[in-house]
This record gives structure tokens, sequence and C-alpha cells, in this order.
């Protein structure tokens, strides 16, 4: 494997309790990868731990081709960026200027945006559609527009890898089409391979190439939205009473297909 | 962008205009006033007579230090201000001044009881040592305490704490030396002589320019460490940096004056409302300037107000900018309800 992201008998957890056992996931580049499960199940523990916010218990982490523990913090800056759930509180930062963040590891010792950067930053800003608020205060804008702010932010990192953990949450239904809109994009265009966790099981099909499901401590089953995405499986994953999966799933189907005609 | 850039030119335009302003309002004013021109004769060609002999011993060590260690008083609460995320740290309410004072009142009573004379050098690393331990009580507090403010009445309690030790250490010391430790203790420019200011000066412009050159990584650090990590940053470096060049500036404040309150809290705050960004690349130079500025005219007041009868600096600073605080406290308070 050249690029992309390998998760290899990955163990995560916080300290010594341990959440997930056995993480094995291959992200291609051009590929979305879904990650569900109920809360708490560990989704954030492994996107966390891809990032380095938690150290990992056993396994390793390949980043395009090298395992990560050889890996620089600037190197990984380079090929993974991530838009998390928890929020910033920047003082007196304009949008524009939390976006161009994202060019950090490119800028030099003072942190002076060149002109390439410059370029890198406008575009991210305009793929997500948040060339009005540029000039805004960030603390001061909606969380839906801090979302697009954030996902432009990781987009001008222009790395080859997105991490991105329940990036649709809280977002309301156009703002969650029109962010996943922008992550297809990256994908199919871009050639990035995004990891992502999501709880809306509706926009799975129409974005995911792959589903990883967690239940108990390990990942319970792996494969196309379709194979995953059953009433069996969903009643494992979320202790559902049996019977009901079966009832989600056949207006889950429904409703997809109708977002999978506007995304 | 340009809008921005125009307003921090202004600001420096302004500051540096205050500061030549204050620079020769400081020299003039005193218990012998002294005219510009008179200033400018002096310290072109420095005579023997009476006037220059004011000036250039007493008063221009003295606004020299005013300057320097206003600036980097200033510089060192910005940096905790980002160590620790939150508008409301400085080194005085964190206890970080009194602690540092504390060790330098110990080593010159323990060195000058056995007639050991003390370097500046050797008080600017006792501070330090003072400044470091602090530093670590309130690191272990903030671990405990998530609340800012509460963390802020924890570090005013470890200065009280100091400041009660080095009462006891400063009163029951017979040397006579320690006799001018009770103005100090309380904050004072005053008997500050050129080689102090050397020393000073050479510590002090070379923090400065090391937390210039780590603009990059501590602008990252205002995202958080998370997001810093993400862009490629050493964490644990950067933290180390913050808390040697924070300790440093406010060790070498309090070891030439003493601990000086509010000046470090206050002037980052009231520069991000002038320059209206938080970017180190311009804080770092505003907010040496500002202090510098500050703490100058409050040393002006302090001479002068009662001359002949001078009054602590920390007097005149509190009157100042403890009500920027008071702001600080009561406008955060809307922010985490809102």
């Amino acid at each position: 494997m050249d690029k992309g992201i390998r998760l290899e008998d990955l163990k995560v957890g916080y300290g010594t309790s341990i959440v997930l056992n056995n993480v094995n996931i291959d992200i291609l580049p051009g590929e979305i990868v879904c990650l569900i499960g109920a809360n708490g199940a560990g989704k954030s523990t492994v996107l966390k731990t891809i990032v380095r916010q938690l150290k990992k218990l056993e396994g390793s982490i390949i980043i395009d081709g090298v395992n990560e523990a050889n890996l620089r913090e600037e190197d990984v800056a380079k090929s993974v960026s991530m838009v998390m759930t928890e929020r910033i509180h920047p003082e007196l930062m304009t949008c524009f200027e939390v976006v161009a963040t994202g060019r950090y590891p490119y800028t030099g010792r003072l942190g002076f945006l060149s002109d390439e950067d410059k370029e890198a930053v406008n575009y991210a800003i305009d793929l997500v559609g948040a060339r009005k608020i540029i000039d805004k205060d960030f603390s001061k804008i909606s969380d839906g527009q801090k979302q697009r702010i954030m996902l432009a932010r990781a987009i001008c990192q222009d790395t080859g890898i997105m991490v991105l953990d329940e990036p649709t949450s809280f977002l309301d239904l156009q703002y969650k089409l029109d962010i996943l809109k922008v992550i297809k994009k990256m994908a199919k265009e871009k050639n990035v391979a995004v990891l992502m966790s999501i709880h809306e099981l509706e926009f799975v099909p129409a974005v995911a190439d792959k589903v990883i499901g967690i239940a108990g401590d390990e990942v319970y089953v792996t494969g196309s939205p379709e194979e995953v995405l059953t009433g069996a499986n969903l009643e494992t994953m979320y202790k559902m009473t049996p019977g009901t999966g079966e009832i989600i799933c056949s207006g889950l189907w429904n409703y997809s297909t109708s977002i999978r005609r506007l995304l | 962008m340009d809008s921005n850039k125009k307003r921090y030119k202004v600001c420096f335009l302004v500051m540096i205009c205050a500061l030549v302003i204050f620079f020769f309002v400081g020299m003039g004013v005193g218990s012998a006033d002294i005219s510009v021109v008179d200033i400018s004769k002096s310290l072109i060609n420095p005579g023997d007579v009476y006037m220059g002999r004011i000036l250039l011993s007493i008063r221009l060590p003295r606004i020299i230090a005013a300057i320097v260690l206003g600036g980097a008083l200033s510089v060192s609460g910005y940096l905790l201000q980002i160590f620790f995320g939150n508008p409301i740290a400085g080194p005085y309410v964190l206890g970080i001044s009194s602690a540092a004072k504390l060790f330098v009142a110990l080593s010159m009573v323990f060195l000058l009881g056995r007639g050991v004379m003390i370097s500046s050098l050797v008080m600017v690393i006792a501070a330090f040592i003072g400044s470091i331990i602090a530093m670590a009580a309130v690191m272990a507090l903030a671990q405990k305490v998530r609340n800012m403010s509460l963390l802020v009445v924890c570090g005013v309690m470890i200065g009280y704490i100091c400041s009660a030790i080095t009462e006891f250490v400063v009163t029951f010391a017979d040397d006579t030396n320690i006799v001018n430790l009770h103005n100090w203790s309380l904050g004072s420019f005053s008997g500050i002589n050129m080689e102090q200011v050397l020393v000073s000066s050479v510590i002090v412009i070379i923090a400065v320019i090391c937390t210039f050159i780590f603009s990059k990584p501590i602008g990252a650090f205002q995202l958080g460490e998370n997001y810093a990590r993400n862009m490629g940053v050493n964490i644990k470096r950067i933290r180390i940096i913050l808390i040697l060049l924070s300790s440093i500036l406010s060790a070498t404040v309090t070891a030439f004056a003493g601990p000086i309150s509010f000046v470090g809290i206050a002037v980052p705050h009231i520069m991000r409302m002038a320059m209206k960004t938080a970017k180190p690349v311009v804080m770092v130079p505003g907010c040496f300037l500002g202090g510098a500025i500050i703490t100058l005219l409050c040393d002006c007041i302090a001479r002068t107000a009662f001359a002949p009868t001078e009054i602590s600096i920390s007097a005149v600073t509190s009157v100042f900018l403890a009500p920027v605080v008071i702001y600080l406290l009561v406008a955060r308070r809307e922010v985490s309800r809102g």
C-alpha cells in the first residue's frame, strides 16, 4: 500500500482501559469510510488515536506507507488533516484567519502566508461556500458556519487523508447536505482518503464506499453500506429490540435513496 | 486585511511617540525639574554639572528599567495567558511574582548574613527558581480546578502566603542592607543602578526576541493543543518554551523591581483591544511597547504624585489596571453564560 491509511490490529482506549480491540481498516485514496456505532462505542477514540490526541495502546497506524511511529508531528501534519467535535475558541480571529491556520505546515518561520498559501485558503473557502463570512469574527458565527470553516481549514491543509469526527452532527438538513457534498468532492476529485464517524445512518449509503460498524469492544462488521446496514446489524450495534431493526431499515433505505440523488 | 495592517502601523507609531514623550517627561520631572533642552544637552554632553548627575545616575537607569521591565512583564503575562488559554492570567495574580520575591528575599538574607555580596545575576536566578516553583504549583492546581476564576483566586492566595513569609523574613533580618528590601518588596524602581539595568536588559531582550521567533507555534497553540498538534506543533516543546520564557521574564522583573501588580494581566488585553488581533507576531512587540509605556507612566506618577514621598509602583498600577481586570472577569462571566 502506497497512499492512504491502514490501521493494523489497532487497540485504542484511555490509559489502561481498552475501548476497542483489533481495529483493521484500509482506506485508499478517493475512498470514504464511515464509522458507525452507538454513543460511547469508541468511534471518536479511534479517530483521536489516529491524530495523536490519544496514545495508541497496541498495533500500528500506517500513513502513506510509513508507520506513524516513525513520523514527526510536522510530517503527520502534511498527511492527515482533521475536523473534531471539540470546539475551538480562538480570540479575535476572523474566519479567514482560522481557515489559514490549515496552511501552518507550509508557511515559514513566522507563519506569513505566501501567495500560494492564500490561493489554497481561498480555494477551500469557495469550496465550502463560506466566501460571505470570511471577514467575520469566528466566535460570532453559527455552529453550522463554524463547521464549514473548520472543514475549509482541513481542506487547505492539503493532505491525502482526512479524519472527520461527526462532521454533520448538530447541523440542519441543508448544512448536512452541503458538508457531505464537499467531503464527497474531496474524495472523488482530489483523491483524498476520508475516515469519518457519523450518526445519521440515512446519509451513509449516499457517501460511504465502505462502512465499519462497531459493537461491543470490537469491529463488528465491515463492508459496503448494503452489507452493513441491515436490520440484524443495527439491532446488535444499537442494542435495539429484535424486529425493530428491520422496520428502521426499510424506511432508512427509502430516505437514503432520495438523499443520494441530492449528493 | 489591509485595514488591519494600517491599524497595526498606527498603533505602533502612536506607541513609539508616546514612549519618546514619556521618556523626556520622566527625565524632566522629579524633585528637581529639568527642561527638555537641558536633558538633551546633558545626554549629548554629560558634564560634571549637578543636573547631569541626577539625570545620568538616577533618572536614566530608572527610566530604562521601567521601559525594559515593564515590557518584560507584559510579554510574560501574554505568554501565561496563552499557556492557560485564558485572558485572566498574569505573573502577579497567579502568585508567580510573589514566589520570585520570596526566593530573592531568602537568598539575600541568607547570603548577606554570611557577608557575601549578591550579584544581579544571582538575584535573577533566585527569582527564576521561585517563579518555576510557583508555576509548578499553579499548573498542579490548574489540573484540579478547571474554572479559571478559581485558579486566579488560588494564585492570589499563593501570592499572599509568599508575601507574608517575605515580610516575616525581612522584618527579622538584622542586616542594614536588608532595610532596603522593604521598599523593593512592595515593588519599586527606585535605587536601581546602571549595572542592574544592563543585566536585566540583556536577559529581557534575549527572551523577548526568542518569544518573537516562536510566534508561529505560539499562534497555533491559541487554537488549542489538539489542533496545534495536528498543525505539526511539538506540544511538549512549546509548553516548556512558554513556561521558561514567561518565568524568565517575570523573574527578571521581580529580581530588580519587586512584584509589580496587574501590568502582566491587563496590558495584553488592552493591546488586544487596540490592535483587534491576538496574533503573536503583532502582539509580542505590541505588548512589550504597551507594557513599557504604562509602567514608565506609572513610575513617573509614583515618584512625583506625592513628592518628595515616593509611593510604590504597584499602588499606581493597581489603581489604573485593577479595574481592567475586574472588567475582564465580568465580561468573561457573560460569555460563559451566553
